[in-house]
C-alpha cells in the first residue's frame, strides 16, 4: 500500500526547497529537461558513499536509543515489536546498475526521510527529555537531506532522471501512542538493516 | 369484592351504544373518524357476540377484582369472570356514581376515585345464571405500575469508557409530583451477565422531562458489547395503594466499530497513580500472556479470544509512558497508559516587575505530575479585574524550564488580583496573588554609566534604567570605592522618568583621586535591589595641595651647608600631581631661593651661614602650590642632654616625654642608624604639641642594630633638641665572643683579660659576661658545651660590663682547665670562646725527683751498656757495606733497627720546641680567628694540622677557639701548648688509637702517643712504620712537626699560639724526626734525630 500522506508531503517539500538542494521531485514533468538547481559537486559519488557509510555507522545506535527510549518490554522483545517488519518499503538491488541503484536508493531515503520526520515529531512530543534520541535523529535526517540532494544531483546530471516515483511509509500522527512507538521501532530496524546493503552497494 | 346480578336487556343495548359511541384517551380523533363509519356494524357485530355469551355462559359470580394505575388517573379494572359467562355483557356500576355502563368485556377504565370505599356492581347481562357481583373498590386496592419506561438514546464515551443514558420521565400524566427511583443494569452479554445495577432518583414535576444519566466502565467499552436496561419506581406520596416497579425497558447496547484489527484497550489514558484499571485485548487470536511494563498479569477472559487484565495500585509512569502488551504466538499488541499525578498547587507564586511595562509571574509547580508532552500542565494566569487572561503551555519543553508568565501591565490599573489555574487531564488546582506592582519593582540592572565632572569635589552621574517609572521614585544606591579606602554606599531618592535616563550629583570627594562607582536601584517602597551597574571609573580633577610638605633640615658635615628635606605629599593632601617644589630660606638681611625642583627630588642644600634663617618649602601641581612650610634653620640649645637608652617593641619603638607647654608648635622625633656618619638622618615623624608619646615604626628598621633618636620640641618654627635616645628595635644576642686571653698564671691562678665587643657585633645593650671554667684537658675535657647546672663547672656571672679581667685563684697546679667566656645582652646569650690553660706545677718538688730520675738512668745505661749493646746490637754492620746514617732503604734495608745507642749530655732546663709550620696553610690561620661558626668536630679533624708544640715543661696552655656546637657564630683558633714531659705519659692515648697502631704487635711499643695525632692522616708515615721491622720511635712522628727549640713562645697572632712560663728541667730526650721530613725545608729548623739516641756520634 503506496501512502502519499498528507502530512508528510509538506515535510518532503521543505525537505527538497532547503539550500543547496535538487529541484523538488514532484513538480517536474515526466518528460521535462532535467536541471538542477546548482552544480553538482565534482566527486559526487564519493560523497554518496561516505554518506552512507556515516548514516550505516550510526544506524544501530539510533535504533538501540529509540527503543531504550520506548520502555519496557520494547528493549527485550525486539523481534516482535521492532522487527524489519515494515511493508511497502521501497526495494532495493544491489547488482542492477548505478541508474537503477540510484533510483531505488532515492526512493528509499524518501521514505526513511518522511518515517524519520514522523518519528521525530512523534518523539519530541513523547519524550521530551530524551535529548540525545532528539540529537541523533536530527542528524540523521540532515545527512537524509544532504544524500538525497546528492543522489538527485547524480540522477539528474549523469542520468537525465528528473521525476522518481516515491511512496511513504504511513502517517503515525493519528495513531495511538503504543502504534507509533512501534512503527517507529520497526522503521529503525528495518532502516538499519538496509542501510548495511545500501552501503555495501555503493 | 362481592357480586352482585341484575338483568335490563334494553338497557344493557343503551349501554353498548353509549359505550361505543364514548370518546376514549386513548383514541384520537382520526380514529374516532374511522370508527364512526363502521358504528351500526360493529354495534351489531358486539351484539350478536355478546348474546352468544350470555347463551353459553354458566351461571355464576364474578371474582379477582383487580385495579391497577400507571398513571394514577385512570384505574383499570379487571376481574375474572366465571366460567360460564364467557363473552357476557357485564352492567358495571360503580357506587352512587352513576350512570351504570355496559361492557363486553372483563376489564374497565374508571377514573381514579377519591380516597374510601366505593361499591362496585358488575350484573352480567343476559346471563340468567349468573348473579351480580358486588366489589368494595378502595385506592387501597390499587397498584400503581408505571408505564415501562424507553431509552431515548444510549451513547458511549470510548476514551473515557462512560455509557450515557438519556430518557424521558413522561412525568406530565402524573398529577402529582412524586419522586422516582430508576433502576438501571448494565449487562455485558444481553439477558445474561449483570456487571452493574445502579439506581437513580429523581423528582416527577408535572412535566415530560428528559434525562442523563452517565456510568464510566471500569472495563474500557471497547472490551465488550454493554446492554443498558432500566425500569423505574414512583413514589407518589398521595396514592396509598401498592407501588410497583415498572417493567424493564427494552435493552439497548453500545459495541466498538467492527474492525477486524486486534487491538488493546484503553489507549493512551491518563491515570492517577495508585488506580486500577482493567486493560483489555480484544483480537481473534490467542492471547498466550500479557504484562505492564516488565510484570507479567492473569488474563481474565471476555467473549471469543479477547482478554482482560486487571492492574491494581497502578504506580508511576515514565516519560514515554507505561507499555502494557498482549502476547500472541506471532505478535504484540499493546496501548500506552501514562500514570501521574494531577498538578499541585503552585507555590510560590510571585508577580513583579522590571519596568512596570510587564509583570512577570513565576511559581513553582511543586510535586512533579510525571506526565509530559500533551499531558503536562497547562497554566492560566487570570487577572480577575480585568478579566484579562494568559496561558501557558509547554508540550515539547524540557521539564526544568523555569514556569513563568507575562503579563502586560494595565494602563491605569496598578492592584492585580492573580489566580493562576493549573490543569492536566488528571485534575486541576489553583494559587492567587493580589499585588499592588508599584510596591514590585525589581528594576534591570542601570546601564550606561557615565561620570562627569562638576568640580574637583563633585561629578554626576547618569545612567539608563529601562522602565516606566514616571508613577513612582526610585531609591538608588550608589556606590564609591577609592583606592586604600573603605567603600561608601551613597542613597539617593529619584523621581522616575518614562525615558529611562537619570542623572545625579555626587559631591564630597577628593580632588584628583581615582574613584570607582557603581549603582543599583529599587523602588522607594523597596521590594528588591536592582543588580549592581558595570562599575565605572573616574579621576576627579586637580586641586591646589591643601598643606605644604612636612620638612626637616640637617646641617652637612662641614657645617657649611644646610640640607633641606622634604617628604612628598600624601595624594589626598597633595591633591594633584606635584610638578616641583619651591624651597626659600630668608632672615632678616637676605633670601635665598631654590626655585622648581622637580618632584622626584625632596632634599636641596643651600649654602648658609649661621644665621637664623626661615626655610619654606612649597609644593606646586598644574593648579597651584600649596601652603608653605616653614621650618627655621638653626637649633634651639639646649644644654641639659642626657643620652638614653630604650628597646623597642620588634616592630616600633615607644617614646614618652613630659608635656610642655613652650613647645607650641609640634614635636619632631628624627633618628638614624648610630653607625651612620653626619648629617645623621633616616627619617624624622612629626607629632602634635599636645603629644607626649608616640611609636616609632619604619620598615628599614632592623633588629640588633643601634639607631639614635632625637626628640625635638618646636616653639616659633625653631626646634630644639630635648632628648637623645640610642636604643635597639629589638635586641639580639652578640654575634661574637669576646676576644679574651690569658695574662698570668701560677700554680693556683689565671688571670684572664677581655676585649669590647664592636657596637654592631653586639647587637644589643651588653648585660654582662659569663665566664666558665672547669678542670680538664682538650680531648678529655667533658665540656662539650657548658651548662651552668653542672657541679664541676664554676661559672662567673660579670655584670659590671666595665670590668675587663678576671683572675682565677684557688686552682690546682699543674692542672689542665678548659675556660670559656661569652657575652650575653637581653638578646640572648652570645656564642662562646673557649680556651685551655694548664697552672703552673711546683718546680721545686719536681725538679729534684726528676733529676734522681735521669741519674738512675744514667748509671743504668753506663753499667749495662755491654749487656744493652750485645743484646740489642750483637753484630755490627761493615760500615764499608752500609751507610748507616743514611737511612737508605735500598742500601741497607732491615738494617736500620741495628743503630747504636749513643749518649748525649743530659740537658736539663733545654727546650725543644716542635711546631707545624708546612702543614698550615696561611688561610687557615686565618679561618682560626675569624668569627665564623665553627663545629667541635671540624676543629678535631683540623687540630693535627693546627697544633703547635711550644714548650715541654709547664705551664702548658691550649687555647680553643669557640665551641662552635654552642655558638654558631664563634671563631676558630686552634692553638696547643704541650707539654712534652706529659707527651710521655702513656695514659693520654686513646684506645681506638692503640688497636690501629701499625706497630703494634711487634717490637718495640710506643710509650706515648700525642693525643692530637691522628696515625690516619699520613699513609705515607704508615708505611714507614710497616717497613721498620725492628725498634721504631716511641710516638708516631708524622705528627710532630719540628719548631725551634729554642722558641718559648710563638707570636703568631693570627693563630693566636701563645706560650708562656719558663721552661723547667726535665729528663733529656729525643724528638724522633719524621723521616720523610729530613729532606724538608721545616726540618731544618734545629732539634736532634732520635735516631741519635742510640748513636755515639750524631752525624756519623
Amino acid at each position: 500500500m503506496k501512502v502519499l500522506a498528507a502530512g508528510v508531503v509538506p515535510l518532503l517539500l521543505v525537505l527538497h526547497w532547503k539550500h543547496g538542494a535538487g529541484s523538488p521531485l514532484p513538480i517536474t514533468p515526466v518528460n521535462a529537461t532535467c536541471v538542477t538547481r546548482h552544480p553538482c559537486h565534482n566527486n559526487l559519488m564519493n560523497q554518496i558513499r561516505n554518506q552512507l557509510a556515516q548514516l550505516n555507522s550510526s544506524a544501530n545506535a539510533l535504533f538501540i536509543l529509540y527503543y531504550t527510549a520506548q520502555g519496557e518490554p520494547f528493549p527485550n522483545n525486539l523481534d516482535k515489536l521492532c522487527g524489519p517488519n515494515v511493508t511497502d518499503f521501497p526495494p532495493f538491488h544491489a547488482n542492477g546498475t548505478e541508474k537503477a541503484r540510484l533510483v531505488e536508493l532515492y526512493r528509499i531515503i524518501a521514505y526513511l526521510g518522511a518515517s524519520l520526520g514522523n518519528i521525530t515529531r512523534d518523539q519530541k512530543i513523547l519524550n521530551p527529555n530524551a535529548l540525545s534520541l532528539h540529537s541523533k535523529l536530527n542528524a540523521t535526517t540532515d545527512t537524509m537531506r544532504g544524500l538525497l540532494s546528492n543522489v538527485l544531483c547524480r540522477l539528474c546530471s549523469k542520468y537525465h532522471v528528473a521525476h522518481v516515483e516515491v511512496a511513504y511509509g504511513p502517517d503515525t500522527s493519528g495513531k495511538d501512542v503504543f502504534q507509533k512507538k512501534k512503527l517507529g521501532c520497526q522503521l529503525l530496524g528495518k532502516y538499519k538493516q538496509v542501510i548495511a546493503v545500501v552501503a555495501q552497494a555503493f | 369484592m362481592s357480586p352482585k346480578t341484575r338483568t335490563d336487556c334494553i338497557a344493557w343495548v343503551l349501554d353498548v351504544f353509549l359505550y361505543l359511541r364514548q370518546p376514549s384517551w386513548m383514541v384520537d380523533s382520526k380514529r374516532m373518524k374511522t370508527t364512526s363509519n363502521f358504528r351500526w356494524l360493529l354495534s351489531a357485530f358486539v351484539l350478536l357476540y355478546l348474546m352468544n355469551q350470555v347463551n353459553s355462559q354458566k351461571k355464576g359470580a364474578l371474582h379477582d377484582l383487580k385495579c391497577v394505575t400507571n398513571n394514577l388517573q385512570v384505574w383499570d379494572c379487571s376481574w375474572k369472570p366465571s366460567g360460564a359467562s364467557r363473552g357476557a355483557i357485564y352492567e358495571v356500576c360503580i357506587g352512587n356514581r352513576s350512570p351504570c355502563y355496559l361492557l363486553g368485556k372483563t376489564n374497565t377504565k374508571i377514573s381514579t376515585l377519591s380516597p374510601g370505599d366505593y361499591e362496585i356492581t358488575i350484573s352480567p347481562l343476559h346471563d340468567f345464571g349468573s348473579s351480580i357481583s358486588k366489589f368494595i373498590l378502595n385506592e387501597k386496592n390499587v397498584s400503581f405500575i408505571p408505564d415501562t419506561p424507553e431509552i431515548l438514546n444510549l451513547s458511549a464515551d470510548f476514551p473515557t469508557s462512560t455509557l450515557h443514558l438519556k430518557w424521558n420521565d413522561k412525568g406530565s400524566v402524573f398529577p402529582h409530583h412524586s419522586n422516582v427511583i430508576w433502576e438501571i443494569k448494565i449487562l455485558h452479554k444481553e439477558n445474561v451477565e449483570v456487571i452493574k445495577l445502579m439506581t437513580y432518583n429523581t423528582t416527577l414535576n408535572g412535566k415530560d422531562t428528559v434525562h442523563h444519566w452517565s456510568w464510566t466502565s471500569d472495563m474500557p467499552l471497547e472490551c465488550a458489547t454493554h446492554y443498558v436496561g432500566i425500569r423505574c419506581y414512583i413514589d407518589d406520596p398521595h396514592f396509598s395503594g401498592r407501588k410497583e416497579w415498572s417493567d424493564w425497558s427494552p435493552l439497548k447496547n453500545i459495541s466498538r466499530s467492527s474492525d477486524l484489527q486486534s487491538k488493546v484497550f484503553p489507549q493512551d489514558k491518563v491515570i492517577l497513580v495508585g488506580s486500577d484499571i482493567t486493560f483489555c485485548c480484544v483480537t481473534q487470536e490467542k492471547v498466550i500472556s500479557a504484562q505492564i511494563g516488565y510484570t507479567k498479569c492473569p488474563l481474565i477472559h471476555l467473549d471469543g479470544e479477547s482478554v482482560a487484565i486487571k492492574i491494581y495500585n497502578i504506580s508511576v509512569s515514565e516519560n514515554s509512558g507505561t507499555n502494557v502488551v498482549f502476547t500472541t504466538k506471532e505478535n504484540i499488541f499493546g496501548t500506552v497508559i501514562f500514570v501521574g499525578y494531577p498538578p499541585d498547587i503552585p507555590q510560590k507564586l510571585n508577580c513583579e516587575t522590571h519596568d512596570l511595562k510587564e509583570i512577570i509571574c513565576t511559581w513553582d509547580p511543586g510535586r512533579p505530575t510525571a506526565l509530559v508532552g500533551p499531558r503536562n500542565t497547562s497554566y492560566t494566569l487570570f487577572e480577575s479585574f480585568s478579566g484579562k487572561y494568559i496561558r501557558f503551555k509547554r508540550v515539547e519543553a524540557p521539564t526544568n524550564e523555569s514556569y513563568q508568565l507575562f503579563f502586560q501591565v494595565l494602563p491605569n490599573q496598578e492592584i492585580y488580583n492573580f489566580t493562576l489555574n493549573a490543569r492536566n487531564p488528571l485534575g486541576q488546582s489553583e494559587s492567587a496573588i493580589l499585588v499592588n506592582m508599584t510596591e514590585k519593582v525589581y528594576p534591570h540592572t542601570p546601564t550606561s554609566v557615565r561620570v562627569k565632572d562638576v568640580n574637583s569635589t563633585a561629578v554626576t552621574l547618569s545612567w539608563h534604567l529601562p522602565g516606566s517609572f514616571a508613577k513612582i521614585k526610585l531609591l538608588c544606591q550608589i556606590e564609591i570605592n577609592k583606592a586604600n579606602s573603605i567603600q561608601e554606599l551613597r542613597n539617593v531618592t529619584i523621581k522616575g522618568v518614562e525615558n529611562s535616563s537619570y542623572l545625579v550629583a555626587v559631591d564630597k570627594l577628593n580632588p584628583y583621586t581615582m574613584y570607582t562607582f557603581r549603582i543599583r536601584c529599587s523602588s522607594e517602597t523597596f521590594w528588591k535591589w536592582s543588580k549592581w551597574s558595570n562599575e565605572k571609573q573616574y579621576l576627579t580633577t586637580e586641586a591646589t595641595p591643601s598643606k605644604g610638605p612636612d620638612t626637616w633640615r640637617e646641617w652637612s658635615s662641614d657645617g657649611k651647608n644646610l640640607i633641606i628635606y622634604w617628604k612628598p605629599l600624601p595624594i589626598n593632601e597633595a591633591n594633584g600631581k606635584i610638578l616641583f617644589y619651591n624651597v626659600s630660606c630668608s632672615s632678616d638681611e637676605k633670601t635665598q631661593s631654590l626655585s622648581e625642583i622637580p618632584d622626584p627630588q625632596h632634599k636641596a642644600e643651600i649654602e648658609l651661614d649661621k644665621n637664623d634663617y626661615i626655610i619654606s618649602v612649597v609644593a606646586q601641581n598644574s593648579v597651584g602650590s600649596s601652603p608653605p612650610s616653614k621650618i627655621a634653620s638653626m637649633e634651639i640649645p639646649n644644654d641639659d642632654l642626657k643620652i638614653e637608652q630604650a628597646v623597642g617593641m620588634g616592630n616600633g619603638i615607644l617614646l614618652t616625654w613630659n608635656y610642655d607647654p613652650n613647645m607650641t608648635c609640634d614635636y619632631v622625633i628624627k633618628w638614624c642608624n648610630s653607625s651612620q656618619s653626619e648629617p645623621c638622618l633616616m627619617d624624622w615623624k612629626k607629632v602634635p604639641s599636645n603629644s607626649t608619646e608616640t611609636i616609632i615604626e619604619s620598615d628599614q628598621f632592623r633588629p640588633g642594630v643601634r639607631y639614635n633618636f632625637f626628640l625635638y620640641g618646636c616653639r616659633n618654627q625653631g626646634y630644639q633638641l630635648l632628648r637623645s635616645v640610642i636604643g635597639y628595635i629589638e635586641e639580639l644576642a652578640p654575634i661574637v665572643a669576646p676576644n679574651f686571653t690569658v695574662e698570668d698564671t701560677s700554680a693556683d691562678s689565671i688571670l684572664v683579660k677581655w676585649e669590647d665587643i664592636p657596637v654592631e657585633e653586639l647587637r644589643g645593650f651588653l648585660r654582662g659576661y659569663l665566664f666558665y671554667f672547669e678542670k680538664g684537658e682538650r680531648d678529655t675535657s667533658k665540656m662539650k658545651g657548658l651548662e651552668s647546672s653542672r657541679s664541676d663547672v664554676k661559672v662567673k656571672n660579670i655584670t659590671d660590663i666595665s670590668q675587663k679581667t678576671l683572675r682565677i685563684v684557688d686552682l690546682q697546679g699543674k692542672t689542665s682547665y678548659h675556660l670559656v667566656l661569652r657575652a650575653y645582652t637581653d638578646g640572648g646569650m652570645g656564642p662562646e670562646k673557649s680556651m685551655f690553660v694548664v697552672t703552673k706545677e711546683n718546680c721545686e718538688l719536681n725538679t729534684a725527683i726528676e733529676m734522681l730520675s735521669i741519674l738512675k738512668c744514667i748509671v743504668f745505661y753506663y753499667r749495662k751498656r755491654e749487656w744493652i749493646k750485645e743484646t740489642f746490637y750483637p753484630d755490627i754492620p761493615n760500615p764499608e757495606n752500609c751507610k748507616a746514617l743514611q737511612f737508605q732503604k735500598s742500601v741497607c734495608e732491615g738494617n736500620s733497627a741495628l743503630k747504636t745507642l749513643e749518649m748525649n749530655p743530659c740537658t736539663p732546663n733545654n727546650v725543644e720546641v716542635l711546631e707545624t709550620r708546612t702543614t698550615v696553610p696561611k688561610i687557615e690561620d686565618t679561618e682560626i680567628i675569624s668569627p665564623v661558626a665553627e663545629h667541635p668536630e671540624e676543629i678535631s679533624d683540623a687540630e693535627p694540622e693546627n697544633h703547635v708544640v711550644v714548650s715541654y715543661c709547664p705551664p702548658v696552655v691550649e687555647e680553643e677557639i669557640p665551641t662552635p656546637g654552642v655558638d654558631e657564630t664563634g671563631g676558630t683558633s686552634q692553638v696547643i701548648y704541650i707539654d712534652v714531659q706529659s707527651m710521655y705519659q702513656p695514659q693520654a692515648k686513646p684506645e681506638e688509637e692503640q688497636e690501629t697502631d701499625p706497630v703494634g704487635g711487634a717490637g718495640y711499643k710506643p710509650q706515648m702517643h700525642l693525643p692530637v695525632t691522628s696515625t690516619m692522616e699520613d699513609p705515607a708515615a704508615e708505611d714507614d712504620l710497616d717497613t721498620a721491622a725492628g725498634y721504631r720511635p716511641q710516638a708516631n712522628v708524622n705528627t710532630w712537626n719540628l719548631v725551634s727549640p729554642d722558641s718559648p713562645r710563638s707570636t703568631d697572632s693570627n693563630s693566636e699560639v701563645v706560650s708562656f712560663g719558663s721552661p723547667c728541667s726535665i729528663n733529656s730526650r729525643q724528638f724522633l724526626i719524621p723521616p720523610k721530613d729530613e729532606d724538608s725545608p721545616k726540618s731544618n729548623g734545629g732539634g736532634w734525630s732520635f735516631t741519635n739516641f742510640f748513636q755515639n756520634k750524631p752525624n756519623d
